[in-house]
């Protein structure tokens, strides 16, 4: 579903992607993981050309991302993305939030967008909010309704940038939940997180990367128990100690 | 002081003349800088290759000349290179001038507040940049817009005094002409009526902006949506049956 193939980014001289090469398969989980600007952002935002690569291949979903002749529109409607700072229209209720895009990209008729809307809302726990604004909600709940914003669309993928990161420690909990609810039903997931639970746990596949490159990928099991490569050891004692 | 004297019928008719040439004035300007102002804004921030780049620098060039020196052109300089254009089409052409390179930066200045973030949630859903910018950052940026676009357009409305230079018969040039007669004992009364219009005009336009402001405010920290508000407001202020 998703395949890179020699990969490679520059911002300038900085070298941000080097020769990433990654399959994910329809129905995975995939958690990136690793140490602050290793690169595991970019690398997602790359899935949906929110960034460019500089050269090698990314198709996906059968569509090769860098081509000029590329619809991106066509691209981005089957894939969700949930930001760190959740990105929710202010201006808009929670309800138009989430039908604003498959009325105007998907041409669905005002009142079926509701219903599919209210759908996502109780999925993911607080219908009631249907006529809130964002800035009426807490941060879980914002979150939440991002992660509804992104199923309305019906993607076949979606992508977490750090979705826990900007949370209080009591609301990652039901973000979490909601994530790992949506991957028991078999979404393709590609997760940025720092939340090891929940890589442990729920990702079929883990992959650390460090200064732009992927130094290891593995099974959560294998993973965690027992890293082969240097730094993804010392990563794991840092982040797993405390 | 000789308020009496002052404030005669014929001289009070004068300095409504002069009102009414600073209003069409103003208003001819407002929407015409308005409108220009917007898409120069819009096209700047937009960063089309070369065409953004062109109106950056008209923009800034505009910016930094003295409006009065710029109505000195519109009505002295231009007929030079054979236009010549009647004192109130000089006037609006010279306000309009300066004031679009304002708006548009105001109008710019609106949009470049509005977060990356949202731009990138608009497109990553599969909406284009016309669509993202047309439901998404227009309106939250419109809501930021409206305070320096009303304190612009008030100032445009005050700076129409400047075309006193180029003798348009407005509010300030008809005060001064009343006085002018060598009576110095109307001076002050007459300045005075002349402030209290110009307060008045100005200061309803700020209120106006205001009430428009409360209006768009979606940011609502209480409540619980837009219904429930509208509902309250509806039950506190409920409207006769008469009406």
């Amino acid at each position: 579903m998703i395949s890179f193939q020699q990969v490679n980014k520059h911002y300038g001289d900085f070298h941000v992607l080097k020769n990433i090469n990654l399959e994910v398969q329809q129905g995975e989980v995939v958690v990136i993981v690793g140490p602050s600007g290793s690169g595991k952002s970019t690398l997602l935002r790359c899935i949906n050309r929110l960034e460019t690569i500089s050269d090698g291949k990314l198709v996906v979903n059968g569509i090769t991302v860098n081509e000029k002749k590329t619809n991106i529109n066509e691209l981005r409607k089957n894939i969700g993305m949930v930001f760190q700072h959740f990105n929710l229209y202010p201006h808009k209720t929670v309800l138009q939030n989430i039908t604003l895009a498959p009325i105007k990209v998907l041409g669905v008729e005002k009142s079926e967008a509701e219903k599919t809307a209210m759908y996502y809302l109780e999925k993911v726990g607080i219908p009631d909010k249907a006529y809130s604004f964002p800035s009426q909600l807490s941060g879980g709940q914002q979150q939440r309704v991002a992660i509804a914003r992104g199923l309305a669309m019906k993607p076949k993928l979606m992508l977490f940038d750090e979705p826990t990161s900007a949370l209080d420690p009591e609301m990652i909990g039901e973000v979490l939940d909601v994530m790992k609810s949506l991957a028991e039903e078999g979404m393709t997931m590609v997760v940025v997180t720092h939340e090891m639970g929940f890589a442990r746990e729920v990702a079929n596949r883990i992959v650390f990367m460090d200064e732009g490159q992927i130094v290891e990928e593995g099974s959560p099991k294998e993973f965690f128990a027992n890293p082969k490569a240097e730094r993804a050891k010392l990563f794991l004692s840092r982040v797993l100690n405390h | 002081m000789d308020f009496i004297g002052a404030y005669t019928p014929g001289n009070l008719s004068y300095l409504l003349k002069g009102l009414l040439v600073t209003l069409e004035v103003a208003v001819i300007s407002i929407v015409l800088s308005f409108i220009i102002g917007s898409l120069l804004g819009v096209l700047r921030y937009a960063k089309i290759p070369l065409l953004s780049k062109v109106i950056a620098v008209l923009v800034e060039t505009i910016r930094n000349l003295p409006l009065l020196l710029i109505l000195f052109f519109t009505f002295f300089a231009l007929p030079e290179v054979g236009i010549k254009l009647e004192i109130v089409t000089a006037a609006i052409a010279g306000l309009t001038l300066f004031e679009s390179a304002m708006i548009a930066e105001i109008v710019r200045g609106g949009l470049v507040s509005i977060g990356k973030g949202q731009i990138e949630a608009g497109r990553s859903s599969g909406l284009s940049y016309t669509q993202t910018m047309w439901h998404i950052i227009l309106p939250q940026a419109l809501k930021r817009m409206i305070p320096p676009l009303v304190s612009q357009f008030i100032s445009l409305l005050k700076d129409t005094s400047l075309a006193v230079v180029i003798t348009l018969p407005e509010l300030l040039h008809n005060a001064r002409g009343i006085y002018n007669g060598g009576n110095y004992k109307i001076v002050f009364p007459i300045l005075l009526l002349t402030a209290i219009i110009y307060f008045l005009i100005n200061y309803s336009l700020s209120l106006l902006a205001r009430a428009l402001e409360k209006r768009l405010d979606t940011d609502r920290k209480q409540g619980t949506g837009l219904r429930k508000i509208r509902q309250n407001q509806k039950q506190s202020r409920p409207i006769p049956e008469s009406f």
